[in-house]
């Protein structure tokens, strides 16, 4: 099996880092587990938009 | 019913299709007999009103009620519509491929699937209970703790070992060439934020069955049952 380069693996971290916040509040609210839309609408900020503008700023 | 499977196999069937699939209508077909049904299933408040079906398992998989959403021909049907009214075949195949699989997967509870509508034959493998008429959580704790998780888990393993499936590469070259919906939506939308929406089903699969699992036996103790129909602690639906 192929290995992940180093910019894979943080892209994997990122995602991790992600999930870890959306399975805390899933399991604190799991009303937040109940759409596919939501957990997108989630994902696009965590990992793409608020990276992002953090981008920007700094 | 599945719960995470339904995320985590379209990656699969992409990845070892020998056809050119169109990863959009593959996910919705995969949603849609769920879309359809589970709202009704669990119940729904509308103001004062709840909405609910009086025999959800009958209203889910059943005839009458629409069970026929679980079956080959309603993912033919939606299949001609993409492809003769709409004029697209690869949405419509692509959809049905993932509205068959639905169907197939969800054989696998103790009511089955009518999979040769209007032969209104359940096939059922009876490996987990089916419990959504006891409400979302009970339904919830009882799919967490049966085989059903354990099916569901085989996806998510085989998603991490498929990795490459994910990576922005295989995006480009398979997902987003397969399709006129990416670079039609890439003129409003960067490619890394479509990136992340290709990625979201898996992330939504895999993140709410470890929130599930946690939610199911750490915060609220239910036994674990993987013994064949079971957790028999739950009143299981049959056909």
């Amino acid at each position: 099996m192929k290995r992940p380069d180093r910019r894979q693996l943080n892209t994997l971290l990122a995602y991790a880092a992600a999930a870890a916040i959306y399975i805390t509040i899933g399991v604190l609210t799991t009303d937040f587990l109940l759409s596919v839309f939501v957990a997108c609408a989630f994902l696009l900020l965590t990992v793409w938009l608020v990276p992002a503008i953090v981008r920007r700023i700094t | 019913m599945s719960w995470a499977a339904h995320d985590l196999e379209p990656y699969a069937i992409q990845k070892h299709s020998r056809l050119k699939i169109a990863f959009v209508p593959l996910l919705l077909g995969s949603y849609a007999p769920d879309l359809m049904t589970k709202w009704y299933v669990y119940g729904i408040h509308l103001g004062p009103w709840k909405l609910k079906a009086s025999d959800p398992a009958q209203f889910h998989r059943g005839w009458p009620g629409l069970g026929f959403t679980h079956s080959f021909i309603y993912g033919a049907v939606i299949c001609l519509i993409f492809w003769k009214v709409l004029g697209s075949k690869n949405w419509g195949v692509s959809f049905m491929i993932g509205q068959w699989a639905h169907a197939l997967t969800d054989t696998g509870d103790t009511v089955g699937t009518m999979l040769l509508f209007p032969w209104t034959h359940h096939f059922s493998v009876g490996a987990w209970a089916y419990a959504g008429q006891t409400g979302r959580n009970t339904d919830a704790a009882a799919y967490f703790s049966g085989l059903g998780s354990m099916w569901d888990l085989v996806w998510i393993v085989y998603g991490f070992y498929s990795w490459q499936v994910l990576t922005r590469s295989y995006f480009e070259a398979r997902v987003f060439t397969a399709d006129r919906f990416w670079p039609a939506v890439n003129k409003v939308v960067p490619m890394t934020a479509l990136l992340v929406i290709y990625r979201a089903a898996f992330f939504y699969g895999t993140s709410r069955w470890i929130a599930w699992t946690i939610w199911a036996h750490v915060v609220h103790h239910y036994p674990y049952d993987l013994s064949w129909g079971g957790p028999h602690w739950v009143h299981a639906a049959h056909s």
